[in-house]
């Protein structure tokens, strides 16, 4: 058994890899809050985590991971930054919600430590394992 | 790392708030640059907005492997005079008084705007802040991963 290869793990370092890639785009958006002609990023990832998870999918028998339906692995799973272009906050044309971009922030920043402490409590179960006391 | 770029991008936003402030305070201050009128020697203050612009990265530096997001802050492409004209006041005695008309002409500022324009700038340097702030918390806390 690989030790840290299990989809826990994996599905924990995604995790921290798309809550700092959000970051960036929370960022990127508050920054341009003025910038006339602006348009917004979001990050677009707990959904497929969570298809490749096997959770929320209606399983449709499949005897490939060819076929059309199998789930993305885990390993193959990216947070995708998506550019909201239909629509426009203010007169200049920016869609910059500020309030919605704090409230992301504060999620963001809640899910990654989540996710940081969770790495660290399976390290230390590990440690503890290797050590046995 | 990426999380390391999220300070980069705030302290973009930053600066362009902190410059959006002092041309705003440039513009009160020159609230009473009085200028004579149709003299090109002696022109009255123009009230001076800055342009953002979304400043993007060259996408050749984004890793592979990395998803390709190449967003780097705001810079600031420039600073344009407002090119309304400026309010003319009767005042022949004004040293800066056109000789024939006796108008002055003052600086084409309300400042009911550069009000709003300050307290704008306040508030997004106050949001860009808070995002470096939360930024700074998630990478300590990266640090403290494994620290059991």
């Amino acid at each position: 058994m690989d030790l840290f290869a299990s989809p826990i793990m994996v599905a924990l370092q995604k995790q921290l890899d798309a809550a700092a890639l959000t970051q960036r785009v929370i960022a990127h958006n508050v920054a341009n809050v003025n910038t006339p002609g602006f348009k917004k990023s979001s990050v677009s990832f707990t959904e497929e985590l969570r298809r490749a998870l096997g959770e929320d999918v209606l399983p449709l028998v499949t005897s490939d991971p060819r076929h059309i339906g199998a789930p993305v692995p885990l390993a193959r799973v990216e947070p995708t930054v998506v550019k909201e272009e239909g629509t426009t906050m203010g007169y200049n044309g920016n869609n910059v919600d500020i309030d919605q971009e704090m409230v992301n922030l504060a999620a963001n920043t809640l899910t990654y430590q989540a996710a940081a402490r969770a790495l660290g409590d399976r390290l230390s179960l590990l440690t503890y394992v290797i050590r046995g006391r | 790392m990426p999380l390391l770029d999220v300070f980069g991008i705030s302290a973009s936003g930053l600066t362009a708030s902190r410059l959006w402030l002092d041309i705003t305070a440039n513009n009160i201050a020159n609230l009473q640059t009085a200028g004579r009128p149709n003299d090109p020697l002696n022109p009255a203050y123009r009230r001076k907005v800055p342009v953002f612009a979304e400043k993007l990265r060259q996408a050749l530096d984004s890793p592979p492997g990395q998803p390709s997001f190449n967003a780097a802050g705001v810079s600031v492409a420039a600073v344009v005079e407002d090119p309304s004209p400026p309010r003319l006041a009767y005042e022949p005695s004004h040293p800066l008084a056109d000789p024939n008309t006796g108008y002055v002409a003052y600086p084409n500022i309300n400042i009911a705007n550069e009000m709003v324009s300050m307290i704008a700038a306040t508030r997004a340097y106050e949001a860009n802040v808070t995002v470096l702030n939360a930024a700074k918390d998630m990478a300590l806390r990266a640090l403290e991963i494994g620290k059991g």
